[in-house]
């Protein structure tokens, strides 16, 4: 179904106003299946808003959001995720009452498809250090522990496609080191990646695409390895 | 807990309950009676407010209960207590789940405001029913037990029991699905019903859930309530008895299903007390306690203890949920 040619995540040219305000104004994005995508921008430019879009909180009022060919239009909010989506919010959204597990076995719950050891053994395996944790109430985290703990409970969700709004922003280099770690490990794994940025960061050069957003339009995208300021930006595929 | 552990505590509490009731003063047992099927749908209320939902309409399905007990006798023969308290859990069941999808669509106040308003229709319409005595209501047939007939104060004793015996189940029913997947779900749809739909689940269904669970606990109280009143009348379904459940649900906070009875308790108790000694400023005092309870405990009397047992724990909890979300769908 989703041959190379067929984009898994394919963005045409949206309209997203919040309160009469445009935010995105025909905003494109393609994601191939597996591929690992970054979306630049500064704040403000509209990075939120496209994730927002995606999982269904915002409505475009023009432009169509396809993931693996079905409008996202006709799918309620709650079915994007059983679609093989895990969404990391900016501001993470955990359940302060709910154990780390918990949270991360949330979206498991509510699918039929997922496997609540399988999904577990993904995630620990990949962040040890939130295994250990796993007893903890989300309400006694650090910041950055619950960053960790929200990017597991996407990464629990999302079989076919990750969307991280900001996973770097806001904390320590160490952890945010270790957060690129996991994310870039995540490579090969037949999973899809899209990280919004606001800044070019040491993560930079694992992208495969990079988009880079201002004012809620496109302004160019690279290829993987060229600056962008060598490369004039070149037309989106 | 386990949900084996939950309900050996519930029979144990029940059988305790049961004791007491052989040596209690008369007035005491239709008072413990009483609080107790108060208590079920203060429970109601609980849930709800636990799932984010807030209700000022739960004397709707008190009322429906009530009626529907009372009914069931004087309408359809049916005289065994057991069978009556049923049907009017299930009736309000219904009731509930029909009107469940509706109000899920809304939150907050909207949400309260329309319990409130469903729960004023009913009010309206049996208060002008003739057939059903109107704003006076009407006695209900003695019930049986199991073919027997009741008489005297044997009658109050098995009542009691009944009432006990359905708070112990529906207690740990409550109790088990508190602890479920979908329990824990209205936890997160009560502090942020986006997020919980970015992950999949449907906060409209959550919701529409516990409203149906709360109103099967509303039914159980204003049947079991009816049976030892031996009266219905639409104040059943009046706001203040609505507001009265919401009060004692505040006051018992949504951490602990023990504290929901004793709330109501304490609510019989300062009740009957108050209204014997200052019958026209009662309510004063219990205005007072609530605020005392507002701004010292906000989390209502179960975080007293139910705060403390949740913490040294919490390691062991975490390796137990891994199981759990095993079995659930």
């Amino acid at each position: 179904m989703s041959a190379s040619s067929q984009p898994l995540l394919a963005v045409e040219a949206i309209e997203v106003s919040i309160q009469s305000m445009p935010a995105l104004r025909g905003f494109s994005l393609a994601v191939q299946p597996g591929e690992m995508v970054g979306l630049i921008g500064r704040n403000g430019a509209g990075k939120t808003t496209f994730m927002r879009s995606a999982m269904g909180h915002l409505t475009p009022s023009a432009g169509t959001i396809r993931f693996d060919g079905v409008d996202l239009a006709g799918v309620a909010r709650h079915g994007r995720a059983a679609l093989g989506i895990g969404y990391m919010p900016e501001d993470r959204g955990l359940v302060p009452q709910l154990t780390v597990e918990e949270n991360i076995l949330l979206p498991v719950w509510v699918s039929k498809r997922l496997k609540a050891k399988e999904r577990l053994d993904f995630v620990y395996g990949l962040m040890p250090e939130v295994a250990e944790m796993r007893g903890r109430k989300a309400l006694l985290l650090s910041g950055g522990q619950q960053k960790l703990v929200a990017l597991g409970r996407a990464l629990a969700a999302g079989t076919r496609m990750l969307l991280l709004d900001e996973p770097f922003e806001g904390v320590a280099p160490a952890l945010s080191q270790r957060l690129a770690e996991v994310i870039f490990a995540l490579k090969g794994e037949r999973l899809a990646v899209v990280i919004s940025q606001s800044d070019l960061n040491h993560s930079r050069r694992l992208f495969e695409h990079e988009y880079v957003i201002e004012r809620g339009a496109n302004v160019g995208g690279t290829r993987r390895g060229v600056e962008a300021s060598e490369a004039p930006s070149h037309p989106l595929p | 807990m386990s949900a084996l552990k939950s309900l050996n505590i519930a029979g144990a509490a029940v059988a305790v309950m049961l004791g007491l009731g052989l040596i209690a003063p008369k007035w005491l047992l239709f008072l413990t009676t009483l609080a107790a099927s108060h208590g079920l749908a203060i429970l109601g209320v609980v849930v709800l407010t636990r799932g984010g939902g807030a209700t000022f309409g739960q004397g709707l399905f008190f009322a429906v209960g009530a009626y529907v007990t009372a009914l069931a006798a004087s309408q359809a023969g049916i005289s065994d207590a057991v069978v009556r308290v049923l049907l009017g859990g299930l009736a309000a069941g219904l009731v509930g789940a029909l009107v469940a999808p509706l109000l899920a669509r809304y939150r907050g106040i909207f949400f309260a405001m329309l319990t409130l308003a469903l729960s004023m229709v009913a009010y309206g319409i049996l208060s002008k029913s003739t057939a059903l005595g109107g704003t006076d209501g009407f006695n209900l047939a003695r019930p049986t037990l199991f073919g027997a007939e009741l008489t005297g104060d044997s009658a109050d004793y098995v009542l009691y029991a009944l009432t006990v015996a359905v708070v112990g189940l529906a207690s740990a029913w409550v109790f088990v699905y508190f602890r479920s997947s979908s329990g824990l779900i209205s936890l997160a749809v009560r502090s942020n019903a986006l997020r919980v739909e970015y992950l999949g689940a449907s906060s409209r269904a959550s919701l529409a859930l516990d409203f149906t669970i709360a109103s099967v606990l509303g039914g159980l109280g204003g049947a079991l309530t009816a049976l030892a009143l031996g009266h219905v009348d639409p104040n059943f379904a009046y706001w203040t008895t609505s507001g009265e459940f919401v009060f004692a649900a505040i006051l018992a906070g949504y951490q602990s299903v023990a504290a929901v009875f004793l709330a109501s308790f304490g609510l019989e108790i300062v009740r009957s007390f108050s209204n014997l000694y200052f019958p026209t400023t009662w309510q004063l005092a219990l205005g007072v306690f609530l605020l005392v309870v507002v701004l010292f405990r906000p989390g209502g009397i179960g975080s007293l203890w139910a705060d403390r047992s949740r913490r040294p724990g919490a390691r062991k909890r975490g390796e137990r949920a891994s199981v759990k979300g095993g079995v659930a769908p």
